[in-house]
This record gives C-alpha cells, sequence and structure tokens, in this order.
C-alpha cells in the first residue's frame, strides 16, 4: 500500500513536469517554427508544466523534426542517450514520422522510428500547434497508463 | 537544559530552519515563474495544484527519481560535491539573518563578513563545477560565472558593509536593532540599496547578466551535463540562494523582521522579503542580456565609483 502511494506520487510529478529537448534530423525548419510555437504567450504549455531545455541531461522528452538522413543519424543516436531514463520520443511532422516526400532520397533512411522508439506521432506538414500540444497530452495519457513505473 | 536543545533543535531543522527555508524556496520560483509569466503575457504555472502552486515539487520529485549520468571526461569527486556544497552553502549561511525576531539563530561580531565569503565561495564552487564536468559549454560557462565576479564583488562587498557604519557593527543583528531604534538604512543610504540590488542580479545570474548560462550560446552553463539527483539538488540551491539574497537586502536595508500592530515579525519579514523578490524579477524579465566584456565594463566604470561615493558619503555622514 506504501509503495503503491510513492508510485503514485511518482507519476504525478512525471506528467506534470515535461521538459522537453528539441532536434533536427534534416527538416525545412517548417516544424520546428511550429514548435517552438507552443512556448509563446499564446499557446503557453509551460501551464502543463511543459517547459524547453537546452541540455539534452536535463530533457525528460526528445521532440524530432524532419527525416533522418544518413549524416544525422548517429548524432540523433548520441543524443538519445545523452537524455536520462526514463525518457520519451515524439515524432512532429510528417517528415519525422514516415520520410515522406523524401522517403525513397538517396541520402534519406526514412522516419525516426527506423533508429529510436517512438511514443507519439504528430502527423501534418507543419502541423499546427494544437495538434502537437495534443501530441504532448496523448503522451501524458500514455505515461498515465503504464505498469511497471521504473 | 534537554527542553532548551529540543528547541534549538527545533529551531533549526523547522522553524526558521531548514525545512521552512526549503519550503519558502519551492514557493519562491512558482512566484518567479508566476510573475515572468504575468509580464509576459502568460499565464505560468496553472493546473499542478492551485494556480500551479505545486510545479517546482513536481519538478524536484520528478528529477529525484531520474537516471544519474556521470561523464566519462567528468572529475568523478568535484562533480559530485558541486551539487552538494550548492545547496549547503546558502541553507547554512540562513542561520545568519533574522527572521523570526531581531536576533539571528547564531550571531557573533563579523556575521556579515562570513556572508560574503560565503557568497564568493558559491561563485568559486560553480566555477569547480563547470571544470569538473569535462564539456566545453561547462568550462565556457564557469569561466564566465569567474570573469563576472571580479566585476560584481567589489561593489558588493562596499554595499553590504556600508550599513554596518552607522551601526558601528559588523554583526546583522546589531545592524537590525539600530535600524529599528532610528531608521531604515535604505533611507539614508538609497544610492546603496540600488547598487546591492544590481549586484545580487549579477550574483544570481539572472538576466540581464545571466551570460554564464545564457541558453542561446552555452546550453546551460557549468550545469550543462548534471542529471537527476544532483540537477535536482543544484536547482534547489538556486532558488534557496535567491531567497537569501532577498532576505539579506531586507534585513539590511528594509529594517528586517519588525513588530507591526498584530502582525508577527515573521510576516512582516517575509512581505519585505517578496517585495525585493519583486523587484528581482521585474528586473530580470524587462531586460535583455549584456555580453560578458559589457557587464565588467559597466560594473568597473559605473557600479565601483558609484559604491566608492556612497562609502565615503557615509562615512563623511556618521563621522570619522
Amino acid at each position: 500500500m506504501k509503495a503503491k502511494l510513492a508510485d503514485k506520487i511518482l507519476k504525478w510529478a512525471r506528467t506534470r513536469s515535461l521538459w522537453v529537448t528539441h532536434f533536427n534530423t534534416g527538416g525545412c525548419n517548417g516544424c520546428d517554427i511550429e514548435l517552438v510555437a507552443i512556448f509563446t504567450p499564446r499557446y503557453d504549455v509551460e501551464r502543463f508544466g511543459i517547459m524547453l531545455k537546452g541540455s539534452p541531461r536535463h530533457a525528460d522528452v526528445l521532440a524530432v523534426t524532419g527525416p533522418v538522413t544518413r549524416q544525422v543519424r548517429d548524432r540523433l543516436l548520441t543524443i538519445y542517450e545523452q537524455i536520462p531514463e526514463p525518457k520519451h520520443v515524439i515524432a512532429i511532422g510528417t517528415c519525422a514520422v514516415s520520410g515522406a516526400p523524401f522517403w525513397d532520397g538517396y541520402n534519406v533512411i526514412g522516419g525516426v522510428d527506423k533508429i529510436v522508439p517512438i511514443d507519439v506521432y504528430v502527423p501534418g506538414c507543419p502541423p499546427r500547434p494544437e495538434a502537437i500540444i495534443y501530441g504532448f497530452k496523448k503522451l501524458i495519457k500514455k505515461m498515465e497508463a503504464e505498469e511497471d513505473i521504473e | 537544559m534537554v527542553s532548551e536543545t529540543l528547541i534549538f533543535l527545533g529551531q533549526v531543522l523547522i522553524f526558521p530552519g531548514f525545512l521552512f527555508i526549503i519550503l519558502l524556496a519551492f514557493f519562491a520560483e512558482w512566484a518567479v515563474r508566476k510573475i515572468t509569466g504575468r509580464i509576459q503575457n502568460r499565464l505560468g504555472p496553472t493546473y499542478t495544484g492551485y494556480m500551479g502552486i505545486l510545479q517546482p515539487i513536481a519538478d524536484f520529485i520528478k528529477l529525484l527519481r531520474k537516471e544519474d549520468i556521470t561523464p566519462t571526461m567528468a572529475d568523478k569527486i568535484f562533480f559530485l560535491i558541486f551539487p552538494i556544497m550548492y545547496f549547503s552553502l546558502p541553507l547554512t549561511a540562513f542561520s545568519l539573518i533574522p527572521m523570526t525576531e531581531v536576533q539571528a539563530l547564531t550571531y557573533f561580531e563579523g556575521d556579515l563578513i562570513l556572508l560574503t565569503f560565503i557568497f564568493t565561495i558559491i561563485t568559486a564552487m560553480v566555477f569547480l563545477g563547470g571544470f569538473s564536468s569535462g564539456n566545453i559549454f561547462s568550462i565556457v560557462g564557469g569561466t564566465r560565472s569567474a570573469t563576472q565576479l571580479l566585476g560584481y564583488e567589489i561593489p558588493l562587498v562596499f554595499t553590504l558593509l556600508c550599513p554596518a557604519i552607522p551601526a558601528g557593527s559588523f554583526s546583522l543583528t546589531t545592524i537590525v536593532e539600530w535600524q529599528q531604534n532610528n531608521s531604515w538604512i535604505i533611507w539614508t543610504q538609497p544610492l546603496g540599496f540600488g547598487i546591492i540590488l544590481t549586484c545580487m542580479l549579477a550574483e544570481l545570474e539572472l538576466t540581464p547578466f545571466d551570460a554564464p548560462e545564457a541558453e542561446t550560446e552555452i546550453v546551460a552553463g557549468s550545469i550543462t551535463e548534471f542529471s537527476g539527483v544532483k540537477l535536482a539538488l543544484i536547482r534547489l540551491g538556486k532558488n534557496i540562494k535567491l531567497v537569501l539574497a532577498s532576505s539579506l537586502i531586507s534585513a539590511l536595508y528594509l529594517g528586517g523582521p519588525e513588530q507591526l500592530w498584530i502582525l508577527p515579525p515573521i510576516m512582516i519579514f517575509l512581505i519585505k522579503v517578496f517585495v525585493v523578490l519583486f523587484l528581482m524579477v521585474s528586473l530580470r524579465a524587462i531586460f535583455a542580456r549584456f555580453r560578458i566584456d559589457q557587464i565588467l565594463a559597466g560594473m568597473w566604470k559605473y557600479l565601483i565609483p558609484l559604491a566608492v561615493t556612497q562609502f565615503l558619503l557615509t562615512k563623511i555622514l556618521w563621522g570619522w
């Protein structure tokens, strides 16, 4: 019973304090502008405790935009490994979801899910800020449903 | 005898000791984020607890259970020592500040000098922590922090010691006592109040002087590599330092704790602390960042002559 209460408090803390680090794997900057827009006064996701952090060491969520190119593959893996556990990944924009329309490019590997595991997909070219906030809400729902908290 | 020891332990650990100060630090972070949000036409934290008041506590609990990474390039010992010192030094300094009554928990002739020493050691710790991380951003951040110290240290020490001249003592408790018998020091030394506010902004690395942790240039400065428990302690230490700076200013210049009508002294003291905090956060929200060379040049050209002027004026006014 006691352990259960501690788990509940931990889950409450984790779902209310998502710190995001942002990485562009070779996109056109369209999704980046929309992602940054959710931290502006108009959308202000600090209401939910979501903050943008510069260092991957401080982050809980990796927000990836753009199709993964061959050159950026190693950098993406480095950034992913630098985030301390537990970590989650959000793919923002159709490019990050599947690589389209660059899926058969000579230097493109494809979507982000070919390199790192992804929790939430947010399609759109670019997705509206509301859609990105909805994606974060889905991630919070998923974290609340997770059974083993470690 | 035993009960006296128990009361003293309670004062150190609970009220107005460690527990009270840590809760106050969490409340201060919430206030800072909310005030900054309102100034920037945002809402700030809203859904975590009533008006988001539990937001700093949620951040803290989350960070406690994150993975704790020590980089391969890091100096293991100093990487471990820096968060502990950064958290415990301001907490220790609080026992010298009178909060519930005119007398502080511990006081002796010269505790003001110990306080200036603690402030310097904290900055030295930031420098050491930056170098121990083995990250290029951390090293640049630590170096900037130490460079900035060369600018603000001298006016800060001048304005910390100016209130000691009329009181005739280097003890914070005696200065507060003198202010209650005569007048608040801000009325006789308004220039010193402005200088100490500016220097504390630099000491706390708040926005006009936040070159040491400029996010757009060097990621997070000297704390770039810290994660998990260490980051939680560093963030809490930063908040405690914020409250420490505000309460030091309100004890030195605004008269400290005093009984007003039926309000207890601690209430009056907290009101003063949050007035100073509000001033500092407003300055932080409305200014843009200076470059490190601009900070140093400005401090040496304008702030140090002003501080010396204030010192000489006080000396002439209160007699040699």
